[in-house]
């Protein structure tokens, strides 16, 4: 029973050992090796998102991700999952605004087959009309899951269209309905050409794998893929918002809600980190000011701020959004009056010492508790590699937390929480009737 | 091949309490959860919602301290505390970092041993669990979910959710909750689970000082472990939603308990049929070839009593009875015919290469370890488990397959709008249409 190790978890160091190989043809390979168990993440992540769309295809990098499960010249629909998950592996993707990520959870014997699979549907993916049309009515019935028959899925695209004039992240990642019914298979392969090559791909390799062992590996099925050396596209900047935009949107629901969005920074800035320590402060936990001041005492369902914390925060700057959900039978409209007097509190007086200290103490224990997983530690750094160009954040992420004062937080609170930088939705509750009389959901 | 494995300690404390842990290394988190071995299913009739809301009522004040004193000094620490009430269990769980370990098992010895039951408080939390369910209606899921339970199961102890629905939420009293506790918050019917970094010597000090001398309550409710006498007539039953673009379907019929010998050769079956995501056969008609659902599942809920086997689903509603028709012709092909010999090798290499994916944190040690103590597994239960996957012959699993799914008895709910899926729904039979509850 009792056992000789002796743990010291207050000496304990987050630091993640991460290996880096450029290959010739742009291809970067980050290795973490890992021995404690016979597994390992294997990520293979594009730098494509809806960032890269235009309108008439929004929508493409996510109904592409879905394509590249439908075969390859050797390999059947979805025979890429089912050889991987016939090895014990989890097989999955996602797609966000600035990338497309597909991982491979799986037994560290099997990294070869992963690495071939992945390249072969590099490669070789097969797209036909036959694979393109029932992926694409996949495609129609996740949006209406995601979006359509959700309560706050619609909402939340209003907030983004009202809140971009000009910068891609006004289309949701799924794309818009219309976008999806008309787009088509020559769509998809140009896309593919375009971005899907080795100099828009980062492979992470995240737990029982041996660094110099796993780059001939890469080596053996990337090496020979040639660059197209497509220069990068221009960016676009959002032009600061010079006053509050407000929109109705109506559909059937239980509950009176806002949504309300403000410009904030991209993960390059410095500011995202107190920007994520004063959401917490606000909202994150049982004692924080929103849940004391109106979930406990019923007044609201939910009041929250939402920012995503380093590296999942968006390429460039993103919304911080304040979600209010009314009570039933409270008023929204004096919900919103004490929302807004509540962080004008904030902006008057700032944050304690004990709030601050709690807030950081909470990021060190998230960091410490997503550490355990390989795959999230192969996300970390592969998502702060596509976005900032600097993997290494990684190791700095506790230390630029614990650096934040009182003042930064009262420094941003005080420049992004502004009445001219703000765009709210309000969604207003009708009832069937009403809401077909208003036309078609979509 | 399993040393990878972390050895399990487990003792008995003086007043008959459980204790099982084990020690990881690879972060410094623990992971601490009390268990009650008695949940949901002994609610009440008309008082659904009495174990989970008792959980978290031991969040909101001890003897000693408020619910905001409680929730700073954990949430001080980056700690998170849960209490949630399931069907056959209640647990309240406290994770953090490990060098906040005493604390952090003082705190939850406090919390489970000296609730104060503030009266204040209950007015609240009837608010706020009221507006949550009420928000719950605009989620199609889980409204379908819950609809499907309840036609299913009736008032039996299984029909109802666990965190209450309107009616009962406006029906329930702070002593419903306290006599929950007084109850079912016993020494001889609870378990701690431990998994962190933290040394089991020292973990079994700190439970013993904590733990030990608690007198709790009792005697708890006798196990709930046979299936109802009355269970829902087979057929389809419709849920008019006119708001809705796209239909819920839920198809289902009584499964089996944790217990029952079935249960590996079961989940390899289920693997094929419904569960193994792109692998599964259901997810490959009628996704992959067909294109009519983004997702599509089958379940088995292994639970003390026999617990639904259920295929969930949704499809934009014209689709509606297509998809009814093709899950069913689906679960007839693998109940008259078994699966194929490559199909349960996958299943079976899928089972073994995944299983050390669910011991790499804290958290998915500590789910195994409540499974084990909660079903009571026996400790060699992770040395086993590859062995018992392994052991699942071809006929095994066909009769299995033959014996545990009924195509031809299952209780089919949509819930969508019927302008447009009810017409193609009664060319498969009749149709029952059904209200809210």
């Amino acid at each position: 029973m009792t056992d000789t190790r002796k743990f010291n978890p207050a000496a304990w160091q987050p630091e993640i050992e991460m290996v880096r190989f450029d290959f010739p043809n742009g291809l970067v390979l980050f290795v973490l090796p890992d021995k404690r168990l016979p597994i390992l993440s294997l990520q293979v992540h594009y730098r494509v998102g809806s960032r890269h769309e235009l309108p008439g295809i929004t929508g493409i990098s996510h109904l592409f991700e879905h394509m590249m499960f439908r075969g390859t010249e050797t390999l059947g629909p979805e025979e890429f999952s089912r050889i991987l998950q016939a090895k014990g592996g989890e097989i999955n993707a996602f797609t966000t605004k600035d990338h497309t990520s597909y991982f491979e959870n799986l037994p560290g014997e099997h990294l070869e087959l992963g690495l071939s699979l992945e390249a072969d549907r590099l490669k070789n993916l097969k797209l036909d009309d036959e694979t393109f049309q029932p992926e694409r009515q996949v495609v129609i019935s996740e949006r209406k899951l995601r979006s359509v028959d959700s309560p706050f899925g619609l909402v939340l695209e209003e907030l983004y269209t009202a809140a971009y004039t000009q910068h891609p992240y006004q289309w949701p990642v799924i794309g818009w309905n219309q976008d999806l019914q008309r787009m088509t298979l020559e769509d998809c392969r140009k896309y593919y050409r375009e971005h899907y090559h080795p100099g828009n791909l980062t492979i992470v390799i995240s737990g029982d794998a041996d660094p110099q062992a796993a780059r001939d590996l890469v080596e053996k099925y990337f090496g020979d893929i040639p660059p197209p050396g497509l220069p990068p596209a221009a960016p676009v900047l959002e032009p600061p918002q010079r006053g509050e935009r407000r929109v109705i949107f109506k559909k059937v629901s239980q509950l009176e809600s806002l949504f309300a969005g403000f410009h904030i920074v991209g993960l390059d800035h410095q500011d995202i980190y107190p920007l994520n320590l004063l959401s917490l402060i606000m909202s994150g936990g049982k004692s924080s000011r929103f849940y004391q001041e109106f979930v406990r005492p019923g007044k609201a369902v939910e009041v929250s701020v939402e920012i995503a914390p380093p590296p999942w925060a968006a390429q460039d700057p993103d919304l911080l959004v304040i979600a209010a959900i009314a009570a039933p039978g409270r008023p929204l409209a004096e919900l919103e009056k004490e929302v807004w007097a509540a962080v004008d509190r904030l902006l008057a007086d700032g944050v304690t010492p004990e709030e601050l200290a709690r807030a950081q103490k909470l990021m060190r224990a998230q960091g410490a508790r997503s550490l355990a997983h390989n795959f999230f530690r192969g996300l970390l750094v592969g998502l702060f590699h596509m976005k900032t160009g600097d993997a290494g954040r990684v190791n700095r992420l506790l230390a630029s937390f614990e650096a934040v004062t009182a003042d930064d937080i009262l420094r941003v609170a005080r420049q992004y929480l502004r009445e001219d930088n703000r765009t709210v939705v309000v969604l207003k509750p009708v009832s069937p009737e009403e809401s077909r009389a208003l036309g078609e959901l979509a | 091949m399993t040393n990878y494995i972390p050895d399990i300690y487990q003792s008995s404390l003086p007043n008959a309490m459980t204790l099982v842990g084990m020690e990881y290394d690879r972060v410094p988190w623990v992971s601490l959860t009390f268990l009650a071995r008695r949940g949901a299913e002994t609610d009440p009739p008309g008082k659904a919602g009495a174990a989970d809301w008792a959980a978290e009522f031991l969040t909101l004040g001890t003897a000693r301290r408020n619910q905001l004193e409680l929730a700073t000094d954990i949430e001080s620490r980056g700690a998170a505390l849960k209490a949630r009430g399931g069907f056959d269990a209640v647990m309240v769980s406290l994770e953090g970092l490990a060098e906040d370990f005493p604390q952090l098992m003082a705190t939850l010895a406090e919390i489970v041993q000296t609730p104060a039951f503030p009266e204040d408080e209950f007015p609240l939390l009837k608010e706020r669990r009221r507006a949550d369910l009420v928000h719950l209606l605009d989620e199609p899921r889980e409204m379908a979910n819950i609809r499907f339970l309840k036609l299913f199961f009736g008032d039996s102890p299984y029909g109802h959710p666990a965190q209450g629905d309107l009616q009962s939420a406006a029906a329930l009293e702070l002593n419903d909750l306290q006599e929950f506790y007084r109850r079912e918050f016993a020494p001889q019917t609870a378990s701690l689970v431990v998994v962190g970094m933290v040394e089991a010597a020292q973990v079994e000090d700190e439970a013993a000082r904590n733990f030990g001398a608690w007198a709790g309550g009792g005697p708890p409710s006798l196990p709930y472990v046979s299936a109802p006498d009355k269970l829902c007539t087979p057929g389809i039953y419709l849920w008019d939603r006119p708001e809705l673009t796209q239909s819920e379907i839920r198809l289902g019929h009584l499964g089996v308990p944790r217990s029952h010998p079935d249960f590996f050769a079961l989940k390899l079956v289920n693997y094929i049929l419904g569960g193994g995501g792109f692998s599964s056969r259901l997810m490959t008609r009628i996704r992959s070839d067909l294109g009519l659902t983004y997702g599509i599942r089958s379940q088995f809920h292994f639970r003390r009593a026999p617990g639904p086997f259920v295929v969930s689903t949704f499809t934009p509603a014209a689709h509606t009875a297509q998809v009814v028709k093709e899950i069913t012709e689906v679960m007839t092909e693998v109940s008259r015919a078994g699966v194929a010999p490559q199909e349960l090798a996958e299943a079976q290499s899928y089972h073994v290469g995944h299983f050390p994916l669910g011991l790499e944190t804290p958290q998915g040690l500590a789910r195994q370890l409540l499974a084990m103590d909660l079903y009571e597994l026996g400790r060699g239960y992770l040395k086993k488990y590859c062995d018992e996957i392994r052991t699942i012959t071809q006929e095994t699993a066909a009769r299995a397959a033959q014996v545990h799914l009924r195509p031809q008895s299952l209780v089919i709910l949509v819930m969508g709008p019927a302008s447009q899926c009810a017409a193609g729904l009664r060319e498969l039979g009749p149709v029952t249409v059904i209200e809210e509850s």
